[in-house]
């Protein structure tokens, strides 16, 4: 959990937790959707969290943008922990700070808005908007996500525009406060196959030009390994390992990352079959996990010691962690360092 | 042009098709105008193989597979050309022919088909109804059958009393796939098959779909968005872009040497996890509207080689450029030229 790059994080997540409860006043049942998740977002930095559906990175994103309480943890802005600022004022101006797109285009903009509507809004809402230039800054939006002629683009309503010019619109808006961190959620999943390296690519410009910090939630690791600098691995509800995504592509720790990505279909290989043929598990219920690493019943390695404890995060290099017994105990000079 | 074309296909065309569909056409009759979903094509599927088909959302791919299962409800209309399956005419048989040779044939896995099974039936009713549907075998026997069947799938017998809502995801799945067997069909149809489904249990299940069509020999026309996915598992590939078949190869020769400007571009759209990371570029522009799709050349509009006076005008024909390999595209023409005087 540390960084090779020397910066501070401009949003930092630490020990974030969040349980949801499921039932009636009979049988209450605790969900836990997310234990312990810390991760750091750096300006001008992607860092894709990575895990299948359920695995709480959604709602690990919802955290960080205040649509959900953590039932505990720190969420620390700019070095302040702000989930101690809970008043009107404060939250409007965390989220004038850190925005979120979502996955689904088709359902985030108001059909009955023009795009010069659906981004005059957070203009004004945020304070943003000045005197007699609202609709220059509305086609300098337009134009930051290549919406050209902006002027045209203005005048549309949603369904007059495909879903990647559509994403393109939610990124404006998001854009619209002057956000230093932009938190997206599947942004690219349900585009088409042409569409998404466009969406991509607007984000890693952006990122590039103007040091934005991305959080990119994917269920997709070969998209994260293009597009993100850093990829978190989760599994039920647990980060379980951090590293350069280019790294955790070559050379996975994790056991479950093995798995995930001898699965991942990869045309440049051909065929190859039995990789995952061993593993019949599934993904546990998270109102089902005990103490212990959530992937021991699966693992091909499991310990005693797996079952009975969440392992610790065992540093493996300046730029990587794991949490797995595996790599315990920790190597003396890295363990002197932190 | 056509005639040459259709020249070709037939040298090309020298083993026995299982699934031959010529020139389908299939219009949506919508409130805004006719849709042509579907607008002249043409592909075969041999035995023991698959055939992916891919292209992105709307270019007509699923309605493809509604149309030769004879399973299209209006609006949508078959308006032209043949399908025929060891022969027999597929668009021209009569409902009660049709039902027998849906199943015993030709099984169909759909899309979400995960959630199609009936909740309130349990899993070996829903196998034996299929299989009583269409053999003359008791209670007792199609259980049986029922069980072999889980089995082969690689879900314990022992569940056969589970209701559906009783199973991941991946698991009813299974049992579709299992439905689909049931009868021994020659050729499965596959629309996205496991797009709802996490990696780790597609890889799963297309392992085992891999392995049954090994020890069973049925065909699998494969659907998918997913090109990566579609390359590693299928046999041959068509690349469809606005309702046309643009390019068919063997899946190797799709990804690394494609032919037509879409289907490059497509290649280079998403990225993978080996081999070097390189800039991607997607394709500038969005797939045209069906009702009034573009002139000459549907993907003209975004095409990067696009050649004035020629493209927006001339429809390209399917042209064969080896005895596998097909492109329509006006660049591949002399390609074609040369691969015709040798053949």
């Amino acid at each position: 959990m540390q960084n090779g790059h020397n910066m501070q994080p401009i949003l930092e997540a630490r020990n974030l937790t969040k349980h949801f409860t499921a039932g009636n006043a009979l049988s209450k049942q605790v969900v836990r959707a997310v234990e312990n998740a810390s991760l750091q977002l750096y300006p001008g930095r992607v860092t894709a969290l990575v895990g299948e559906s359920g695995s709480g990175k959604s709602t690990i994103a919802r955290m960080l943008v205040r649509m959900y309480e953590p039932t505990s943890g720190e969420l620390i802005y700019h070095g302040r922990n702000c989930l101690l600022e809970k008043g009107r004022r404060e939250l409007l101006s965390y989220r004038s700070q850190v925005q979120m797109i979502f996955q689904d285009p088709f359902s985030s903009l108001n059909p009955v808005r023009r795009v010069r509507d659906v981004l005059e809004r957070p203009l004004h809402i945020h304070g943003k908007a000045r005197r007699g230039k609202v609709r220059e800054q509305i086609y300098e939006l337009l134009h930051r996500v290549s919406l050209t002629p902006v002027e045209e683009f203005a005048d549309k309503y949603p369904h007059q525009l495909s879903g990647g010019q559509r994403q393109r619109v939610a990124i404006a808006r998001a854009l619209a406060v002057e956000p230093k961190v932009i938190l997206a959620d599947e942004p690219v999943s349900m585009l088409d196959v042409s569409i998404r390296m466009g969406i991509l690519n607007l984000m890693a410009k952006l990122r590039d030009d103007e040091g934005i910090a991305f959080l990119y939630v994917t269920h997709d690791i070969a998209s994260a390994r293009y597009f993100a600098d850093e990829t978190l691995v989760m599994y039920a509800g647990r980060i379980v390992e951090g590293s350069t995504s280019e790294e955790l592509i070559q050379d996975p720790k994790h056991p479950y990352t093995q798995l995930l990505l001898s699965s991942v279909p990869d045309p440049a290989k051909g065929l190859r079959t039995g990789a995952a043929r061993a593993d019949k598990g599934e993904v546990p219920d998270l109102a089902a996990v005990g103490n212990g690493c959530p992937f021991a019943p699966r693992c091909p390695h499991v310990m005693d010691i797996c079952r009975q404890a969440m392992p610790p995060v065992t540093p493996l290099n300046d730029d990587r962690w794991v949490r797995c017994y595996l790599y315990e105990p920790v190597p003396e000079a890295v363990a002197a360092r932190n | 042009m056509t005639t040459q074309t259709v020249e070709r296909a037939r040298a090309y065309d020298t083993t026995r098709a299982l699934l031959k569909v010529s020139n389908l056409e299939v219009e949506y009759w919508t409130r805004r105008g006719v849709v042509r979903a579907v607008d002249g094509v043409s592909f075969e599927i041999y035995p023991n193989e698959v055939f992916g088909l891919a292209g992105e959302s709307g270019c007509g791919k699923s309605t493809i597979a509604h149309a030769i299962t004879r399973l299209l409800k209006p609006p949508a209309y078959i308006v032209g050309g043949e399908a025929t399956f060891d022969g027999a005419d597929i668009l021209r048989m009569d409902e009660d022919k049709l039902r027998g040779f849906r199943w015993e044939h030709i099984a169909i896995v759909f899309q979400s088909a995960m959630n199609s099974l009936n909740p309130v039936l349990s899993i070996r009713e829903q196998i034996t109804d299929v299989i009583q549907m269409h053999r003359q075998v008791s209670k007792k026997e199609a259980t049986e059958r029922a069980r072999e069947l889980l089995q082969v799938v690689g879900i314990d017998p022992s569940r056969i009393n589970s209701y559906p809502h009783q199973l991941s995801g991946g698991m009813r799945q299974r049992v579709v796939i299992a439905i689909a067997l049931a009868l021994n069909p020659e050729l499965i149809i596959m629309d996205e098959p496991t797009t709802a489904l996490d990696v780790v249990v597609q890889k799963q299940i297309i392992d085992e779909i891999r392995e049954l069509k090994e020890r069973f020999g049925f065909s699998i026309l494969f659907i998918t968005h997913d090109l990566s996915l579609l390359v590693e598992f299928s046999d041959r590939i068509g690349i469809m872009y606005a309702g046309e078949i643009i390019e068919t190869a063997p899946s190797r020769e799709v990804f690394t040497n494609p032919k037509h400007p879409y289907t490059q571009r497509l290649m280079n759209s998403f990225p993978t996890i080996s081999g070097p990371r390189q800039a991607l570029l997607g394709i500038p522009g969005s797939p045209p509207d069906l009702i009034t799709p573009p002139t000459g050349c549907r993907f003209h509009p975004r095409c990067p080689v696009m050649i004035q006076g020629l493209c927006p005008q001339v429809h390209p024909e399917l042209m064969a450029v080896s005895a596998s390999h097909r492109a329509a595209c006006h660049l591949v023409a002399e390609e074609a030229a040369d691969y015709a005087k040798r053949a």
